[in-house]
């Protein structure tokens, strides 16, 4: 049990939390915010694997952490978007009100 | 009397910092050196990222589930901290705190999903099910083999890049991903503003087909 076991474990389990949490929300919001949960995660697992090994190169993966949140700024951006026509269109954002493929 | 006062005040704060001397010696027995502190606030910040994403995903109102995401991001910013990345720490609170959240928040806001929407009733027991297994099935499939092959791994402690490396970086070796990342943010704002103004138009009035 390294320092770097620690900080997998503690990744894993945002993985695992963020999980559990897109499969029992029922709307698009409540899964928005399951995905950051695992998004912060990955950017955790990255950080922690190249600061604790020597072999790795430690600013790769500062920037991979820094464009994995630039990716979920993106995609939170994106999906408030469609919440928003759903929500016009539906009425509703609950994920069974709009699974009509049309 | 004011060495009186000041001697009553020092008990005091002896009295008031026991419990944290003894919880020190404790753990200095079973950890090595002076390390108690980072195993310490390691504690603390794997608590804050448990009980604010347990929050995030189990509370019935979603304004309460975005107060426990914050609390799972600075958490996670605390984790940076100790892994001498003071930079990304940073960068956590500015993105996800400042701007993912604010997003968030709108998108609750706009949908009028707050007290008593959807979310209120509890997920059926199916959906709970299902989700205790999403739960543990990460656990049960990764958790064994970080425990397995991280523990082998050579392992150094952090040291600091300094910020200039890091802009460094991004304007030389990896300016193509930069690059890349700056044309995604673009296309996503810019579909995200044709997707929200699409139904607005004064000659499409009505549903946007």
């Amino acid at each position: 049990m390294t320092t770097l076991t620690f900080f997998l474990l503690a990744a894993l389990l945002l993985l695992a939390l963020g999980l559990a949490g897109l499969i029992t929300r029922r709307t698009l919001v409540g899964m928005l915010i399951s995905v950051e949960l695992m998004l912060n995660g990955a950017g955790l697992s990255i950080v922690a694997a190249c600061q604790s090994v020597p072999a790795a190169d430690s600013a790769l993966g500062q920037l991979a952490a820094l464009f994995v949140m630039g990716l979920a700024a993106a995609e939170a951006t994106l999906i408030l978007a469609m919440i928003l026509v759903a929500h016009r269109r539906f009425g509703k954002v609950t994920v069974r009100d709009v699974s009509i493929l049309r | 009397m004011q060495q009186e006062t000041s001697s009553i005040i020092q008990t005091v704060l002896d009295y008031v910092a026991s419990p944290i001397r003894a919880l020190q010696e404790w753990l200095s027995e079973y950890l090595p050196g002076d390390e108690w502190a980072a195993y310490l606030a390691f504690a603390f910040y794997v608590i804050l990222i448990l009980s604010g994403g347990l929050g995030a995903i189990l509370s019935r109102n979603l304004i309460r589930a975005m107060l426990g995401l914050v609390l799972t991001f600075l958490g996670v910013a605390g984790m940076y901290l100790l892994l001498a990345s003071p930079f990304l720490a940073f960068m956590q609170l500015l993105i996800y705190v400042g701007a993912i959240c604010v997003l968030i928040f709108f998108a609750v806001m706009l949908t009028r999903n707050t007290d008593g929407g959807e979310e209120s009733r509890l997920p059926s027991l199916g959906s709970l099910f299902y989700g205790l297994l999403a739960f543990l099935a990460p656990l049960a499939v990764a958790g064994p083999l970080i425990v397995m092959y991280a523990g082998k791994v050579q392992v150094e402690t952090p040291q600091t890049v300094p910020s200039g490396k890091l802009g460094a970086g991004l304007l030389s070796s990896y300016v193509l991903p930069f690059e890349l990342i700056s044309i995604i943010l673009l296309v996503a704002m810019a579909g995200a503003v044709y997707l929200a103004f699409r139904g607005y138009s004064p000659k499409r009035s009505g549903d946007d087909q």
